[in-house]
């Protein structure tokens, strides 16, 4: 899509309305604006909702994942976010749905729907984020096994925490005197994931769903430790999906303790068979199968207040 | 029923930005005009405002306001607020210390929330203008509830977590008389053991220029001549903004709190003109009716008043009708019972005025003194006999009555007792 010519008034009205955000942002907008060239966009748009977060929240952003939450880490209200999307609309000559909006609860997942917007790509599905109850309904795995605390799934990618307690059985005796997480448990919590993503966000035929009983892990590759992980520690978890063909889903995995990496894994190879909708569990929440036609296995995201239903106090 | 007391006060305001600083303004009748610089142009024969000191809000963009650094407010809150929010939330915090309240005083189901204000013409002005301009989706998502009349309420029982009743009120320049009216029957039925009462204003351009349409404005250009109300020479009122917040309380809680009230509201009464939908009866008759059904609620005989806190604003028809009210309520006791504006020194607040002045009134009975009218020099021959002091008096009046008026001739009468 070729830009509009980008006149000196435009550019003053962009100063105008990106005057609160950083040298950066009104940068990354003028050169978005002059070449419509997308690689600009997640700096605009990073810089526009740096600008509509409290000052204290602001350092979170600095080194954001794409898992940074809107409301839970960045305290962004629904009326924040159409602060956001009107700026955002502003600056980027672009316009934006209410119903869009909706599924937008992760920095990235903001950053994915603008730059498909801008590509005119079809938008992703949006990010699931499923709490510890549901893992525990879905997985083949359970504790005191289970190295998930709470997890979100996409379809190209899932992401998860665990912080270690102190409390795992096997600490006892790893080491002596000196609780360390194993990294073979590590390496256990990100094909955990890995499982999870197979079981909620990969992608399968209509009508047929991944069965949890048929997961097993086949082998991995390059697997780096960098860091002694203790009690205390909050594992942030994230595997991306490299190949996927049936039987045979290979994943890349790393693991941080805040910024800092702590595993990484090249790849993880797991086996998996699917079987007819029908048949599956049902997931909990009710969703997934009813009445023996196979409905789709997206567990409804958790009801966020948006502008339509905040407008409804009025 | 429960007898209901003035625990707590907060003020921004032309005269003073505390209550320290308004008591001292009151007693030495320092007015709180400027000539306000959006003003000082040809175009514009208005000249002075009741000025806000320490703020500037004078931008559509709460982002560009500047206020003392002592109140720190947070975008999530400003975002939503006009100036005369911003003021209101600066007096609600003054009057939750003032008044010792905790928290849980704050937020529970019993304590509620009245406010009144004039929205913000200027904010209204704006985000219309955006909309037709940047279309109708790239609107602010917040520019309804920073503008419209409500906005104070909305603002407020957010921000400080209100629980009980909320609501706003609009009877013009009788608004806060009425919420503060209305807060004390909450009370005086059980409803509520304790009322925020907020009167707040703008005081800009938009919210003052449009009265000059009527020829309601002064044009003196001397900030010392142009609010002098009962004055023969006077020639309309000066406008002001701000907010005051009174805290009234039950008697029990005021017991188990064991805090010293300023003074306790008596009664209140009210009646309306019904002659015209701008200028108030030429007989006063609405403000004599609301002052006799106010005294009679209270239990107060006419000759028991020591100190009137006039409505009157410095115009031609205003300060005669009520005048000729006074005259009617208190006959053989007029010279008895002194009678002041403090309009002369603040200017006229609208929608502020009645919190703001029966705060003034809460001062002068706990600190005992009535003040003076200020800058009157010569009284109109039509309001000859009213006891009007030129200075202020250092004797503390037991009971006080409070008057408010307001567009389309609704009238209000507040009834206050000094606490001893």
């Amino acid at each position: 899509m070729p830009p509009k010519p980008f006149a000196p008034e435009d550019e003053v009205a962009l100063r105008e309305a990106l005057k609160r955000c950083s040298p950066s942002t009104f940068e990354a907008a003028v050169q978005f604006r002059k070449t419509g060239n997308p690689e600009h966009v997640p700096a605009v748009v990073i810089g526009v909702i740096e600008r509509f977060v409290e000052p204290d929240l602001r350092v979170k952003l600095k080194d954001a994942d794409d898992d940074l939450r809107l409301i839970e880490d960045l305290g962004i209200d629904s009326l924040t976010m159409m602060e956001i999307v009107i700026l955002v609309e502003d600056v980027l000559q672009m316009t934006i749905n209410n119903d869009e909006l909706r599924n937008l609860r992760t920095v990235g997942d903001v950053k994915t729907f603008i730059d498909c917007k801008i590509r005119g790509l079809p938008l992703p599905k949006p990010t699931k984020f499923i709490p510890i109850e549901h893992i525990g309904a879905v997985m083949p795995i359970q504790p005191p096994f289970l190295f998930l605390n709470e997890a979100s799934v996409s379809s190209t990618a899932a992401n998860g925490k665990y912080k270690i307690s102190g409390q795992e059985f096997f600490l006892q005796g790893h080491f002596k005197d000196n609780p360390v997480m194993p990294a073979s448990i590590m390496l256990e919590a990100l094909g955990q994931l890995a499982v999870l993503y197979l079981l909620e966000g990969a992608p399968t035929e209509p009508g047929k769903v991944v069965s949890p009983q048929t997961i097993f892990f086949t082998g991995c590759e390059g697997v780096r430790a960098h860091r002694v992980c203790k009690p205390g520690d909050i594992l942030s978890l994230s595997i991306k999906p490299k190949r996927m063909k049936m039987p045979l889903a290979t994943f890349e995995g790393a693991i941080r303790v805040g910024q800092e990496k702590a595993v990484i894994a090249e790849e993880i190879t797991l086996t998996f068979g699917i079987v007819d909708a029908v048949n599956a569990p049902v997931p909990i929440n009710g969703v997934g199968v009813a009445h023996g036609q196979p409905i789709s296995t997206q567990t409804e995201v958790a009801p966020v207040a948006t502008p339509v239903r905040a407008a409804m106090n009025g | 029923m429960p007898r209901v007391f003035i625990t707590g006060l907060g003020f921004i305001t032309s005269i003073g930005n505390d209550a320290t600083t308004v008591t001292s303004s009151l007693r030495s009748l320092r007015h709180g005009f400027e000539l306000y610089p959006p003003f000082q142009k040809p175009d514009i024969p208005v000249k002075v405002v009741g000025t806000i000191k320490e703020f500037f809000t004078d931008s559509t963009d709460p982002e560009d306001w500047t206020f003392p650094a002592r109140y720190r407010i947070k975008r999530e809150l400003l975002r939503s607020m006009a100036p005369n929010g911003l003021f209101a939330h600066c007096a609600m915090l003054q009057a939750i210390e003032d008044a010792k309240l905790t928290d849980a005083d704050l937020s529970n189901p019993q304590t509620g929330l009245y406010a009144a204000s004039g929205g913000s013409p200027m904010l209204t002005h704006y985000h219309h203008e955006r909309l037709t301009k940047a279309g109708v989706m790239r609107c602010s998502p917040l520019g309804i509830v920073a503008s419209i009349v409500g906005t104070l309420n909305f603002n407020l029982v957010a921000a400080f977590k209100i629980l009980g009743a909320s609501c706003g009120f609009s009877s013009a320049c009788a608004s806060s008389a009425h919420a503060l009216g209305f807060a004390f029957d909450e009370i005086t039925l059980g409803r509520q053991h304790r009322m925020f009462v907020v009167g707040a204003e703008d005081g800009n351009t938009d919210a003052i220029l449009p009265f000059a349409g009527m020829r309601t404005l002064s044009l003196q250009t001397d900030p010392a001549l142009a609010s002098r109300p009962f004055d023969a020479a006077r020639d309309g009122f000066v406008g002001t903004g701000g907010g005051t917040v009174v805290v009234l309380e039950s008697e029990a809680e005021v017991a188990r709190r064991g805090v010293t009230p300023y003074a306790e509201v008596l009664g209140w009464g009210q009646a309306s003109d019904g002659h015209n939908v701008a200028i108030s009866h030429p007989e006063g008759n609405g403000s004599a009716a609301a002052m006799t059904n106010a005294l009679r609620a209270a239990g107060v005989a006419p000759g028991a008043v020591d100190y009137v806190n006039a409505h009157a604003t410095s115009t031609l028809i205003g300060d005669i009708s009520e005048a000729r009210a006074l005259r009617a309520v208190f006959q053989q006791d007029l010279a008895r019972v002194a009678v002041s504006s403090t309009k002369a020194l603040t200017g006229h607040g609208l929608s502020l005025a009645g919190a703001m002045e029966s705060a003034f009134c809460a001062l002068a009975m706990r600190d005992g003194f009535i003040p003076g009218c200020a800058h009157l020099a010569t009284v109109d021959p039509e309001c000859a006999g009213l006891n009007l002091p030129r200075t202020t008096e250092a004797r503390p009046p037991g009971i006080v009555v409070k008057n408010s008026s307001g567009f389309g001739g609704a009238n209000v009468a507040l009834v206050f007792r000094r606490v001893t």
